[in-house]
């Protein structure tokens, strides 16, 4: 028998596989040792305790919704005799069952039927003809479609969860067949947004697969949040009562009579045990994408703090619990920026560059109005005083700040292309590209990377190793392996060690799977070349590489799955990375083992990045959210409920106020980390979005994916879909906005800048350089099969 | 017997993509023979679920690997991660070829069976003989994408607007009745009924196909919906693709005919009506327009019933072309002059061309006729042939106008006797004897000079 495991409903849940029926008969039994050892101690209360939790588990077992298949029709063997010629075995197989339920809740005897079961519940019995599913579902179906416009957009999300949980009743009961023509005949409509979903419960057949599967078990664990308003609850409540309201197109008798009754009372049983209406007071007027906020199963993908004892039930209400974050920029120490203010004069006057006088204020991080700066001591533990690389990266900030090519996305829809002025406002708006592809790359190339200063570009491979080249041309020389320390005693002895005559190119191996992320250190910016490399990889590791020896100098093992994305710190000392754990991990280069542990997600953690004051994580997670965490306390702060995919990559913007997130579902969303609410929603791209990168003044995104195209995208405006679909008389502005016919079912959001496609390149990374010009890098396909 | 019934039945009905005979046959190889039905269709569930789930978990390396194609590493890696050991000797690079085998006679019902074909390998043969080729090791190239929002057009780029250009994809077929069936079915995909239609009625009342007949009012009722109407811009390009081949092939024919000139006449109203027509945005198609115009000025022998009135009109649109576009195309002029001198002073040319490069130049202005005329020698290189001259009178007085009255130059005087000598000098006998009856002029031209 199967005894069900209630799997663990917690939303920290770290174990990746739940724990099959066989597992659980094997605790059952260690429970039952653990017991007779705790009393030959004479251990009581232990005892007690374990016992009282063994039968709490196992009342839980007998719940009806984790009743086996087999147990079942067992069960209805015993009641289904009464009319059938009793003794004869025949009602083994489903389908026997099936016909003969169908027969009797037709005949006279109905009641007596119903009667003489008793205490196990009519209804459950009932609930067992899988017809009241097809009609119950086609009657819900129905009443959406026939409610009065205003409130069809809130019914509409109902029928999904509904679905769902028919289905896996369906399943549950052992009614393959029925389950099977249910799928078929109402899965279509729900195709278009829930297509991920719908196909994970397609591949479940036995109830087994119910117990052990994920999804599943969280439809049955966990309810199902759906946003209505006051009114259309009413309405609902009246149709699930009464069976008012709406029409019943070319349904005979309506949802009056008996069919239409059952039905609506296995809706019921849904609506009562799994879906949970968070009624509204007012019919605010709703986005095209506000259902995506708050519907859909949110109870474990909000993290709980422990100070509540209530459990948030919506996104908002956590993100507004935890109050406000520190976003404003890093502050940088007196001594350093005076060292640095020096040091500007003294170049200003070299240069003879009277602009260069008034750059001061620039040393001092601007804040911005409404929000909080964090101060020194907020700051991740690092060491107090400041090296020489760090006044040179800091001036060069400045003067990347005066020479930065200025990016006014806002500009742009108010020009005029047929104008003069209008084209140079135009042109002023729009970033210059930089394409870099690679050829002869087999499997394509899973990461790339610039440093800050343009000087090195590394990418990783599916054959585990790395490629760095030098994109100056400059040979790229290690160490030689073999030297004496004591006679090191200066740069120039060190620099004659160097070997001769390298190549601008170099293959960096040490990994034993694909490389999937890489990251130069942040600490030279662009003023120098990085001296560390991070990568990622599918062998669990993450390692440093030195790019003076040119070797790997540190393997960091933790994780114990693939890594799939890394992160330095902005200060570089730190770094984070991503795992199919379902953890993100914060490590210090110095050491080897584990800093923080940020545990939380329900399933793999995809990407990851430092907020750019370096207070802050951001994840995106393949359960289809985003979170914000605080680094030093490692507990998520914010959490983005919205994306209908996996949430593939992200991208903080520099002035640390937003967040864009691309997903699967071929959007881009763009957050606002002080209220965690989504500010708007971007989409045009085809396929998935590889990467998201911000210009320097955070006015501009630019992205890259799998659709062969970089798309530019105005952080500022307003967005939402097109008001009406472009005329057919007119040329659409410059020759810029050619974009490939965009799937019918893909929508250009008006932000949506300019397109430029590539020839055959999926564009795997951009990257904006401290002035503003975009570099993107991708692996170029090539059109001959291997 | 029986059991092989409910086979057949519970395989109908089961819908799975995993059939339940697939295991029994599984079962059977193993040794189990009688497999119970309900234990073969819950096991092809199940393999058909486990089968989902390692390929979900494949997907992730998929996904990560940024591609879009699922290769048998990812299901290896997958495999790994799920704690499975993984399927050995499954390479991308090896992709395994399936071959159908001998139809099975003794058992008619048995599908087509597939299999692996195994080669032996010689080793000897495999060492002796084989030279492993290395693959060329990953390079990169750069190239702009966008230089201020503006995508070059580089062969790295793609070509632009596939899609609303049509001639552009096409440039190099030679075959008309090829590239208008081509453009016919280009048409289709693109345009919009209505304007399918539209372009069939306009082009067929402005040149009927064929023997028809020509209705004059049609056809300036054509015309002038071509100098008015707004809404055309999707048609642009195929009008001037029509236009051109138009010409292409009316002087490619040579033949000095009436309807031939007509035809030439017909094809630059529709220019001229398109460079009128305000609502549109020709710039892109210039380049295109530019060919049958300077065509129809410079071609050598045009009928000449009509050439007079032809090399007018084209240099009348090249003039128009030039007064719109010229500043923001500030490279146009001085090409068309180039062309346009060329055309007068090479010696191998026909005076028909000479004539048509001399009023293209009066079409482009003053400066251009300075040039050719004066500067160049053209007129020295013209002579006196007959119809030219007329022209070469024309340019001169876009220089400087004749006088109304004119005064002839007094030969005796010092200064005029000069003023003869340089026009002499300039221009050629011919045009000077006739210029030295006119002072004023004779002295404007010069002081152009």
């Amino acid at each position: 028998m199967s005894a069900a495991t209630p799997t663990a409903s917690t939303p920290d849940a770290s174990t990746p596989a739940p724990p099959s029926t066989e597992a659980s008969q094997g605790t059952l039994a260690a429970d039952r040792l653990v017991l007779e050892y705790l009393r030959a101690r004479g251990h009581k209360a232990a005892e007690q305790t374990l016992t009282e939790t063994i039968s709490s588990f196992e009342d839980k077992g007998k719940s009806p919704i984790t009743i086996s298949g087999e147990e079942l029709v067992k069960r209805l063997t015993v009641f289904a005799e009464k009319p059938a010629q009793p003794g004869e075995n025949t009602l083994k197989t489903t389908l026997g069952v099936q016909k003969e339920l169908a027969s009797a809740v037709n005949s006279s005897n109905l009641q007596n039927l119903i009667a003489s079961i008793g205490p196990v519940g009519a209804e459950e019995i009932l609930s067992l003809d899988p017809n009241d599913k097809q009609e119950g579902f086609r009657e819900l179906e129905s009443w959406v479609e026939g409610s009065l416009d205003i409130y069809r957009p809130e019914f509409r999300p109902i029928i999904f969860p509904i679905f769902c949980h028919f289905y896996l009743d369906l399943v549950q009961f052992g009614f393959k067949d029925a389950a099977q023509e249910f799928f078929e005949t109402f899965s279509p409509s729900l195709e278009p947004l829930h297509s991920t979903t719908i196909h994970r419960l397609s591949t479940l057949r036995l109830p087994s697969h119910i117990q052990s599967d994920e999804t599943a078990q969280r439809f049955r664990n966990e309810k199902y949040t759906i946003q209505m308003s006051r009114s259309g609850f009413a309405l609902l409540l009246g149709w699930l009562t009464e069976g008012v309201g709406g029409e019943a197109p070319g349904l005979g008798d309506g949802f009056f009579g008996e069919k239409g009754r059952r039905g609506r009372a296995a809706v019921m049983r849904v609506v009562n045990n799994h879906l949970r209406f968070d009624v509204a007071t007012t019919t605010a007027s709703k986005s095209f994408t506000s259902w995506e906020d708050n519907t859909g199963l949110l109870s474990s993908l909000i993290p709980q703090s422990n100070g509540t004892s209530t459990p948030f039930t919506n996104p908002q209400a956590f993100n507004d619990a935890v109050g406000e974050l520190k976003l404003g920029p890093a502050p940088i120490s007196d001594e350093l920026r005076a060292e640095t203010g020096k040091s500007l004069r003294e170049q200003s006057m070299v240069d003879r560059d009277l602009a260069g006088q008034y750059d001061n204020h620039l040393v001092r991080p601007t804040a911005i109005a409404g929000i909080i700066s964090p101060t020194i001591a907020d700051l991740l533990p690092h060491p107090p005083s400041f090296k020489a690389v760090d006044v040179r990266r800091e001036v060069e900030k400045v003067r990347d700040a005066r020479k930065r090519i200025r990016l006014d996305p806002s500009a742009h829809s108010s020009a005029d292309g047929n104008t003069p002025q209008g084209a140079a406002a135009r042109q002023r708006s729009l970033p210059s590209i930089c394409a870099y592809t690679l050829y002869d790359t087999h499997e394509g190339s899973p990461c790339c990377t610039f440093s800050q200063d343009t000087s090195l570009m590394a990418a990783g491979f599916e054959e585990s190793y790395i490629r760095l080249w030098n994109l100056k041309g400059e040979p790229l020389n290690g160490l030689q392996s073999e030297f004496q320390l004591n006679n090191i005693r200066d740069t120039s002895s060190l620099n004659s060690l160097r070997e001769k005559g390298g190549s601008p190119t170099r293959k960096l191996i040490g990994h034993s799977g694909p490389v999937y992320s890489l990251a130069f250190d942040p600490v030279s910016g662009s003023a120098a070349p990085p001296k560390y490399l991070l990568s990622g990889s599918a062998d669990g590791t993450a390692r440093l590489w030195s790019m003076d020896t040119m070797t790997n100098v540190v393997a960091y093992r933790g994780h114990q799955n693939p890594v799939w994305d890394v992160d330095w710190s902005p200060m570089s000392i730190y770094f984070t990375t991503a795992s199919r754990d379902r953890t993100a991990r914060l490590w210090s280069t110095d050491r080897t083992s584990t800093l923080r542990i940020y545990a939380g997600h329900s399933s793999d953690v995809d990407c990851v990045r430092f907020h750019p004051n370096s207070l802050y994580i951001a994840t995106g997670s393949s359960d289809w959210t985003a979170r914000l965490w605080d680094v030093q306390r490692g507990t998520s702060v914010r959490v983005f409920i919205g994306h209908q995919g996996i949430v593939s990559t992200l991208a903080f913007s520099p002035d640390g106020r937003y967040l864009a997130t691309a997903g699967e579902d071929l959007a881009i969303n763009l957050w606002d980390l002080g209220s965690g609410r989504r500010v708007k929603k971007m989409t045009g791209h085809t396929a998935s979005v590889y990467s998201l990168a911000f210009s320097a003044e955070s006015s501009m995104l630019v992205s890259g994916g799998a659709d062969w195209a970089v798309r530019c995208w105005d952080v500022k405006g307003a967005g939402g879909p097109p008001e009406v679909s472009r005329t057919n008389g007119t040329v659409s502005g410059s020759g810029s906005h050619h974009s490939k016919d965009p799937g019918p079912d893909v929508i250009e959001t008006t932000d949506l800048l300019a397109t430029f496609p590539t020839k055959r390149t999926p564009i795997v990374t951009v990257h904006f350089t401290p002035r503003n010009l975009c570099l993107v890098a991708g692996p170029y396909l090539s059109t001959t099969p291997r | 017997m029986s059991t092989k019934q409910k086979t057949t039945k519970a395989s109908g009905s089961s819908t799975g993509l995993y059939k339940a005979d697939s295991v029994k046959d599984v079962a059977e190889s193993l040794g189990i023979t009688n497999l119970p039905e309900a234990v073969a269709s819950a096991l092809a569930s199940d393999v058909e679920y486990r089968v989902h789930q390692v390929i979900e978990e494949a997907s992730r390396f998929m996904r990560h690997a940024r591609r879009n194609t699922l290769t048998t590493s990812d299901i290896d890696r997958a495999l790994r991660v799920l704690n499975i050991e993984p399927l050995y000797g499954h390479s991308a690079y090896t992709t395994a070829v399936f071959r159908r085998a001998l139809p099975y006679p003794q058992l008619a019902s048995a599908g087509p069976v597939y299999f692996v074909e195994d080669e032996e390998i010689d080793f000897e043969r495999v060492l002796r003989e084989e030279k492993l080729v290395l693959p060329p090791s990953v390079r990169w190239t750069a190239h702009w994408l966008a230089v201020e929002g503006v995508q070059p057009l580089i062969p790295e780029n793609p070509p632009a607007v596939p899609r609303d250009d049509p001639s552009l994809t096409a440039p190099g077929t030679s075959a008309s009745d090829k590239r208008a069936s081509q453009q016919a079915a280009l048409v289709k995909q693109v345009l919009s009924r209505e304007l399918q239609l539209y372009y069939a009625r306009l082009t067929t009342s402005i040149l009927p196909s064929g023997s028809g007949t020509v209705d004059p009012t049609k056809r300036t009722a054509a015309l002038a919906s071509l100098r008015h109407d707004a809404g055309l811009q999707p048609l642009l390009p195929y009008l001037v693709r029509w236009v051109g081949e138009g010409t292409v092939n009316v002087l490619h024919n040579g033949t000095q005919d009436d309807a031939s000139g007509r035809t030439l006449e017909v094809l630059l109203d529709v220019i001229a009506a398109l460079l009128e027509n305000t609502t549109l945005f020709i710039e892109p198609y210039l380049h295109q327009i530019l060919p049958p115009v300077l065509s129809v000025l410079l071609h050598s022998s045009l009928p000449p019933m009509h050439s007079t009135h032809l090399r007018t009109s084209a240099a009348s649109a090249l003039a128009r072309i030039l007064t719109q576009y010229s500043a923001t195309y500030p490279s146009l002029a001085p090409r068309i002059m180039k062309t346009l001198l060329l055309a007068l002073l090479a010696p191998d040319r026909g005076p028909g061309t000479r004539l048509g490069a001399l009023r293209g130049l009066i079409g482009v202005g003053k400066e251009a006729v300075r040039k050719g005329i004066l500067d160049a020698g053209g007129a020295k290189a013209l002579g006196a042939e007959p119809g030219v001259a007329g022209a070469v009178f024309e340019a001169l007085a876009v220089l400087h106008p004749p006088s109304e009255h004119p005064v002839p130059l007094d030969l005796e005087d010092l200064d005029d006797a000069q003023i003869a000598e340089r026009l002499r000098e300039i221009l050629g006998d011919f045009f000077a004897d006739r210029l030295v009856s006119d002072a004023n002029w004779a002295r404007g031209v010069l002081e152009e000079s």
